[in-house]
């Protein structure tokens, strides 16, 4: 698959902060990748960085395999921070602006503010209009040349939950075309509802990247307890699928390794003569996978 | 030629940009019409002011004030830019940011075109009414001095242009080039000999239009060592070019 961008040892200091410590990662084409942290963590410089308005202290990155320019900045949308625009010009206005700087074709303005529901508040000036449209306006500006690959840095962020919901519908939908989107969030639910892949980002540093799949839905954790105990502990050391356990008071915590689940235990324990008080399957929530992830 | 579409695009619908200018032509016609009245040792100086063609040495010497005010204009102009952050989404959306800085070179060379062509008209307009003078080679006599007040006009510009990418902030920025151009570079000139300070920028600058009259006064006291108009245009480029080019070299090496 052909790689979109590829970021190698890419750091950033402002003065005394590290804000992105040699990140290395991959978009491959197609895919919706998430670039998942908390506040702070750097997400936003990293963006920056491979869109050319931030220099970067060291490292490189590289764009459908060659450095960055004008024809690959045409070939890329985005949208960092805050939806920029001159207040005192229309919204078709601001669209012109953008269409001779990407020097997309005019005519796709129209059908753009339509798509995003603007098409009857085309003649409104920017200063007028409410966050959400701002928003709306943005990812029309960034979608106007109908580029490869989309950048969005929290394209959600001070949305109500209708504005959320047509922002990431809007996203689903431009994926669905075979885009390349990167987004940069500090939602989890997002990223898993949205995503492909994802990369967690921690103070700069990259904590661990992936297919969603593999990152955000570890194994489910399972609580057990029974009349003895030391009998299981004993049988747990000698089951193949038990990745790991631990004994809190009168509970045993343990996780298994994929393709098992609380049946298999619940057999082979059965079958040692042993019967469980109390057989619990926790899934871990998002939360707790992500703290986990960012204190390794 | 798309950067200046662009720049058109954003200029002629800031209504900013049209406050600024009506107050630069009102501003600059009630000095042209008013400074026929003004007393030089007990004199009236009458309507020979208007005598082609030091008509037009006279006339690049008012509107030489009023290259603050396009100055200012630039700053805003600039300044917006950064607090719009649309200089950034021009960046990440096609632009080098060499491409942005030469964007806004040309706004200076098209308000100094403008500033030039309005000046003509003024000049054409009050010489004709008032001249005693109106044959052609009377008309066209001096008009090189409207050249010279189009480099100088860019040149105070493109000093405007520098503090603004230094400073991106406008308030700051308005205040830096006021102060050097009005006070700072002057007390250095008090400072250090004449054979040298005529080579610096606003001395330079205002050496393109001198003030009318400097012969007679020169005549009186010792000759000042300003350099003739048309010599202070090469230095004037050499100023330029080194304002435009340092600008670049802000805005490529730092963030936006």
């Amino acid at each position: 698959m052909e790689t979109v961008l590829y970021l190698d040892e890419l750091s950033k200091k402002f003065g005394s902060l590290q804000a992105v410590d040699r990140l290395t990662l991959q978009v491959e084409a197609g895919s919706i990748y998430g670039l998942l942290g908390p506040n702070g963590s750097g997400k936003t410089t990293t963006l920056g960085m491979v869109l050319d308005v931030i220099r970067p202290s060291g490292g490189s990155y590289l764009w459908f395999g060659r450095s960055i320019s004008n024809e690959t900045k045409q070939r890329v949308g985005a949208l960092l921070e805050t939806p920029n625009f001159y207040p005192y010009l229309t919204a078709k206005a601001n669209l012109q602006v953008v269409a001779d700087t990407k020097q997309a074709d005019h005519r796709h303005i129209n059908k753009m503010l339509d798509m995003v529901g603007l098409g009857t508040r085309s003649h409104t000036t920017f200063k007028g209009f409410s966050l959400g449209m701002k928003q709306r306006l943005a990812l029309a500006a960034a979608m106007l040349n109908d580029p490869e690959v989309l950048v969005l840095d929290e394209p959600t962020n001070g949305l109500d939950p209708q504005g959320i919901a047509e922002v990431r519908d809007l996203i689903t939908r431009i994926a669905a075309q075979g885009k390349t989107i990167l987004l940069a969030s500090h939602l989890l639910d997002e990223v898993e509802k949205v995503c492909t892949h994802v990369a967690v980002l921690q103070s700069g540093k990259l904590k661990a990247n992936g297919p969603v799949g593999d990152i955000l839905s570890a194994q489910d954790q399972l609580l057990i307890s029974a009349e003895e105990l030391a009998p299981v502990l004993q049988l747990l050391e000698r089951l193949p699928y038990v990745v790991r356990f631990a004994q809190d008071k009168n509970t045993i915590s343990l996780t298994l390794s994929e393709g098992y689940t609380s049946t298999d235990l619940n057999r082979d324990m059965f079958a040692q003569g042993i019967v469980l008080s109390q057989l619990l399957v926790r899934r871990k929530s998002l939360e707790a996978q992500f703290l986990e992830i960012t204190q390794k | 030629m798309n950067l200046i579409k662009t720049e058109l695009r954003k200029i002629l619908q800031y209504p900013t940009f049209w406050v600024i200018m009506a107050t630069y032509v009102l501003l600059q016609v009630l000095l042209i019409y008013f400074s026929s009245s003004f007393m030089v040792s007990g004199q009236s100086l009458g309507k020979s002011l208007y005598d082609f063609p030091n008509l037009w040495m006279r006339f690049s010497y008012i509107a030489y004030f009023f290259n603050l005010l396009l100055g200012i204009l630039v700053i805003v102009l600039i300044t917006d830019e950064y607090s719009y952050r649309t200089l950034r989404q021009q960046v990440i959306d096609g632009r080098s940011r060499t491409e942005a800085v030469l964007a806004k070179f040309y706004v200076t060379l098209g308000l100094a075109a403008t500033g030039t062509i309005f000046l003509l008209i003024m000049g054409l307009l009050f010489g004709l009414i008032y001249s005693k003078d109106t044959s052609i080679g009377a008309i066209f006599g001096k008009i090189d001095y409207l050249s010279y007040f189009f480099v100088q006009a860019v040149g105070y510009m493109c000093l405007a242009m520098f503090f603004a990418f230094l400073i991106r902030k406008s308030g700051l920025a308005i205040i830096a080039f006021l102060a050097w151009s009005k006070i700072v570079e002057p007390i250095i000139h008090y400072q250090i000999d004449d054979s040298i300070d005529r080579f610096m920028p606003m001395k330079v600058f205002g050496s393109l239009t001198p003030t009318p009259g400097q012969e007679i006064i020169d005549g009186l006291t010792s000759p000042t060592l300003a350099l003739s108009p048309a010599w202070a245009v090469l230095p004037a480029l050499f100023y330029i070019a080194l304002l435009v080019l340092a600008s670049i070299l802000l805005v490529r090496l730092r963030d936006l």
